[in-house]
C-alpha cells in the first residue's frame, strides 16, 4: 500500500498538479465525516492506529466521500437527496470545486474516481423517471459534468472502481424516492435491487439479482479486494422477523453467496447493515449494524462466521492487514482486539480508504 | 433542511435528556392494543364485510350504496394503515390493500389488461389473491368506480365481476389481519421473550412508536409532498385518491388515528400528551381551512399552495414533538448512525 502511494505521489508530482499528495496531510489510511461536539460537521483523515491526521470543516452533514487516488483531495457529498458536493483540499479545507447535480438529478452520496484520477463517477437519481444514473465528471476541467449513463437499476447508492480499472460496480438499492417526498420509499412492493457491473462508458457488463423472495433486501454498500471479490451489504425492507442475511460476496461470472451467523444472531442486526469491508488481505469480510450495535465478521473462503463483536452505534469500517478498524457515533476508533482511541467526534457512516 | 436540524436536535436530546421517568412499557403496550389497534382492525373488518355485501347487491360504478361502502371501508383502512408491521406485513397484505404511490402507473395498466382480456382469474378468490398487488385493494377499486376511462371500460358484466372480486379480496385481507392480531400477535407483543419477535416490552413500545412516526411522515412527505411537488412544478394530479375526492379526507382520518395512538403512547407523560394534543388541534384546524379544496387542486396557485404547505408544516411540528420529546421519554431514541438510515 505504501509502495503504491509513493508511486502515485511521484506521478502526481511529475504532472503539474496543483494539490499535493496524501503525505501532505499525514498519510491517512481513511477519510471519514464526523460531527464535532460543537455541532460542526468535519471531514477527517484517520490512520489505522486511530490517529486523526487532519480535520476540515464541511458545510453540512455529509454522507460518504470519494478520495482522489493521488492528490490530497476529497469529494464530500451532501446527504441524499442532496444536489451538491464539494471538492476539498484536505490540507486546509479550501474548496477547490463545487459539483451541482443537473436538473432533475440528485446525488445519493457516493462517488468513485477513475484509476488515473481524471474522471469522477457519481451515483444519482433521475427522479422523474425513477431510474438510477451514474454522472461522469471531468476532474481536470474543474469537475465539469461531461455525461451520464444508466446505473442498471433504481436507487444506486455505493459505487466503486473495480481492480481492473476499466469497470465500475454499482449497488442499485432498488428503492425509488423523489426529493419532493423526502426519503419516503415509493416502490417497496415492486422494488428489485441489483449489483451492476458497468464499463466506464456505461455498458452493462453483468447484472446480479437475488431471488424474488429477497427483493426487499436493498443492496447499498460495497467493498472490494484486489482479486475482484465484491462484498455487498444490504438493508432489509420487509418484516424484521423475515430478515434474510444482509451480507453477500460476489465474483464476476459466478452466483452470489450470502453469509449468515445464524438466524437468531442475524436478527440482532435489526435488518440493517450500515457498512461493509474486506480485511486488508481479503481473507475476512465484516458488516456493521449501528441499529444493533454489532459487527459480524466472516471468513471469505468458507463463509463461516469468525466473530461477533459488540460496539454501540458502530458504523464505519475499513480493512487493515489481516483485520479491521471500525468507528462509532460515540467517537471510538477500535479493532476487534479492543479500542484504539476515543475522539471527541461522532464518526459518521463510512470509512473511505485512501489510495486502496 | 428541517431533517438536518431535526437530526441535530435529536442527537442533543439523546445526549442530554435521559428518560424523564421510568415508563411502564408493558402497561403502555396493553393500552395501545386495547384502545387503538384491536378496535381499529375490528372496525376495518366489519366495514370490508359491508363493502363486499354492497358490491354483491349492486356492482354499478355509480351505485350510491357501493360508493358509500367504499368510502367507509377506505376510512377504516386509513385508521389502521400506519400499523404496518406483523399481520399487515404478512403476504404483502398492506400493499395489496393500498398500492400507492403508483409512480409507474401499474394499477391502471393491470386493470386495463384484466378488462380487455377478460382474464378468468377473477372468478377464483384464491387465485385472484395471487395477482399483482397493483390490481387489488382500495386504489384498484377507486379506478373501477371513479376513473373516467376504467369505470366504463369493457364488458359491463366482466367489470361487475371484477368490482366484486376486488371487494372480496379486500375483505379477505382485512379478516386475515384481524384473525392474526386476535389469534396471537397481540399476545406476542405483551409477552416478550428472547426467542420471540419482541425480546422486551420496550421493543414492542419501539415498534408502536415507529408506526406513529412513520405514519406522520407519510402524511407529511407523501400525501402532501407528492401533490405539492416543487414550487416550479406542482403536481396536483399526484394527490392520493383524488379520483374519489378523498385526498384531504385520507389525511384527516389518518391524523385522527395517529393522535389516538400518540395519546396512548404518551399516557404516562402528561406534559408531552398535552403538547401533542395542541399540535394536532392546530393541524385539524388547518385541514378545515382546506375543506374547500379536498383534492389539493390549488397547489398550482399561490394561495391554494400556501394552505397546503401550512398543513404540511403543522404535521412536521407534530413530528418534532414525537421525535424530540415523546421518543426520549419512552427511551426509544437511537444513536447518530442508527438514526441516519442510509
Amino acid at each position: 500500500m505504501t509502495t503504491r502511494r509513493r508511486l502515485l505521489a511521484g506521478l502526481a508530482a511529475s504532472s503539474l498538479m496543483p494539490s499535493l499528495g496524501w503525505s501532505s496531510v499525514g498519510t491517512p489510511d481513511f477519510l471519514s465525516a464526523a460531527r464535532r461536539a460543537d455541532g460542526q460537521f468535519v471531514l477527517a483523515g484517520l490512520t489505522r492506529r486511530g490517529d486523526v491526521t487532519f480535520t476540515i470543516a464541511l458545510p453540512a452533514r455529509g454522507h460518504a466521500a470519494a478520495a482522489h487516488p493521488d492528490r490530497a483531495e476529497a469529494v464530500a457529498f451532501a446527504r441524499r437527496p442532496g444536489t451538491f458536493a464539494v471538492v476539498l483540499d484536505c490540507r486546509d479545507g479550501t474548496v477547490l470545486a463545487r459539483l451541482t447535480a443537473p436538473a432533475e438529478r440528485h446525488f445519493y452520496g457516493h462517488g468513485a474516481f477513475s484509476a488515473d484520477g481524471k474522471r469522477l463517477y457519481t451515483s444519482e437519481n433521475d427522479y422523474e423517471a425513477g431510474l438510477g444514473i451514474i454522472g461522469v465528471w471531468d476532474v481536470e476541467a474543474g469537475y465539469r459534468r461531461i455525461g451520464e449513463f444508466a446505473s442498471g437499476g433504481v436507487g444506486p447508492h455505493d459505487i466503486k472502481l473495480m481492480p481492473d480499472g476499466r469497470s465500475l460496480v454499482v449497488a442499485n438499492g432498488g428503492i425509488e424516492t423523489h426529493p419532493d417526498m423526502g426519503r419516503t420509499k415509493l416502490n417497496l412492493p415492486v422494488m428489485q435491487p441489483s449489483l451492476s457491473y458497468l464499463s466506464l462508458d456505461g455498458d452493462l457488463l453483468e447484472d446480479v439479482t437475488l431471488p424474488w423472495a429477497q427483493h426487499k433486501n436493498s443492496i447499498r454498500h460495497l467493498a472490494l479486494h484486489t482479486d475482484g471479490t465484491v462484498a455487498f451489504a444490504m438493508q432489509w425492507q420487509g418484516a424484521l422477523k423475515d430478515s434474510p442475511p444482509l451480507l453477500g460476496l460476489h465474483q464476476r461470472g459466478t452466483p452470489p453467496r450470502l453469509l449468515s451467523v445464524s438466524q437468531d444472531s442475524d436478527r440482532r442486526l435489526n435488518g440493517y447493515a450500515g457498512s461493509v469491508s474486506l480485511s486488508g488481505d481479503g481473507a475476512q469480510v465484516a458488516i456493521t449494524s449501528p441499529r444493533g450495535g454489532i459487527l459480524h465478521v466472516f471468513d471469505v473462503t468458507s463463509g463461516a462466521a469468525v466473530a461477533v463483536h459488540e460496539a454501540t452505534d458502530v458504523c464505519g469500517i475499513g480493512g487493515v492487514g489481516q483485520g479491521f478498524v471500525y468507528t462509532t457515533g460515540g467517537g471510538l476508533v477500535g479493532t476487534l482486539n479492543g479500542a484504539l482511541q476515543r475522539h471527541d467526534l461522532q464518526w459518521d457512516n463510512h470509512l473511505i480508504a485512501v489510495s486502496a | 433542511m428541517r431533517s438536518l436540524l431535526m437530526t441535530a436536535a435529536l442527537v442533543n436530546a439523546a445526549l442530554l435528556a435521559p428518560p424523564v421517568l421510568a415508563q411502564d412499557a408493558a402497561t403502555l403496550v396493553e393500552g395501545v392494543l386495547a384502545q387503538h389497534v384491536l378496535p381499529g382492525f375490528q372496525t376495518f373488518a366489519t366495514r370490508t364485510e359491508a363493502l363486499t355485501a354492497a358490491a354483491q347487491s349492486d356492482c354499478q360504478p355509480q351505485s350510491a350504496e357501493l360508493r358509500a361502502a367504499f368510502h367507509e371501508g377506505f376510512d377504516a383502512w386509513m385508521a389502521v394503515s400506519h400499523l404496518r408491521f406483523g399481520p399487515s406485513e404478512v403476504d404483502e397484505r398492506a400493499f395489496a390493500l393500498a398500492f400507492w404511490p403508483d409512480t409507474k402507473g401499474f394499477t391502471p395498466k393491470s386493470l386495463t389488461k384484466f378488462i380487455t382480456t377478460e382474464d378468468p382469474v377473477i372468478a377464483e378468490p384464491e387465485a385472484f389473491g395471487e395477482v399483482s398487488i397493483a390490481a387489488r385493494g382500495f386504489f384498484a377499486m377507486e379506478y373501477l368506480l371513479y376513473d373516467d376511462t376504467i369505470a366504463t371500460l369493457g364488458d359491463a358484466q366482466y367489470h361487475c365481476a371484477l368490482v366484486q372480486a376486488v371487494a372480496a379480496d379486500i375483505d379477505r385481507q382485512a379478516q386475515a389481519i384481524l384473525a392474526d392480531w386476535q389469534g396471537g400477535y397481540a399476545t406476542s407483543m405483551q409477552t416478550p421473550s428472547d426467542a420471540a419477535e419482541y425480546a422486551t416490552d420496550l421493543a414492542a413500545v419501539a415498534q408502536l412508536f415507529k408506526a406513529l412516526d412513520t405514519g406522520l411522515q407519510f402524511n407529511e412527505e407523501a400525501r402532501l409532498g407528492r401533490p405539492l411537488g416543487s414550487f416550479e412544478k406542482p403536481r396536483p394530479r399526484r394527490a392520493e385518491a383524488r379520483r374519489s375526492g378523498r385526498s384531504l379526507r385520507n389525511i384527516t382520518v389518518s391524523l385522527t388515528a395517529l393522535e389516538e395512538l400518540s395519546q396512548a403512547l404518551a399516557a404516562q407523560t402528561p406534559g408531552v400528551a398535552e403538547r401533542l394534543e395542541a399540535a394536532f388541534a392546530v393541524a385539524f384546524e388547518q385541514a378545515e381551512v382546506l375543506a374547500e379544496d379536498p383534492v389539493f387542486a390549488g397547489v398550482a396557485e399561490m394561495q391554494g399552495r400556501f394552505k397546503v404547505e401550512i398543513l404540511q408544516q403543522y404535521i412536521g411540528n407534530i413530528r418534532d414533538i414525537v421525535t424530540q420529546e415523546l421518543g426520549p421519554a419512552l427511551d426509544v431514541t437511537a444513536g447518530f448512525n442508527a438514526l441516519d438510515g442510509d
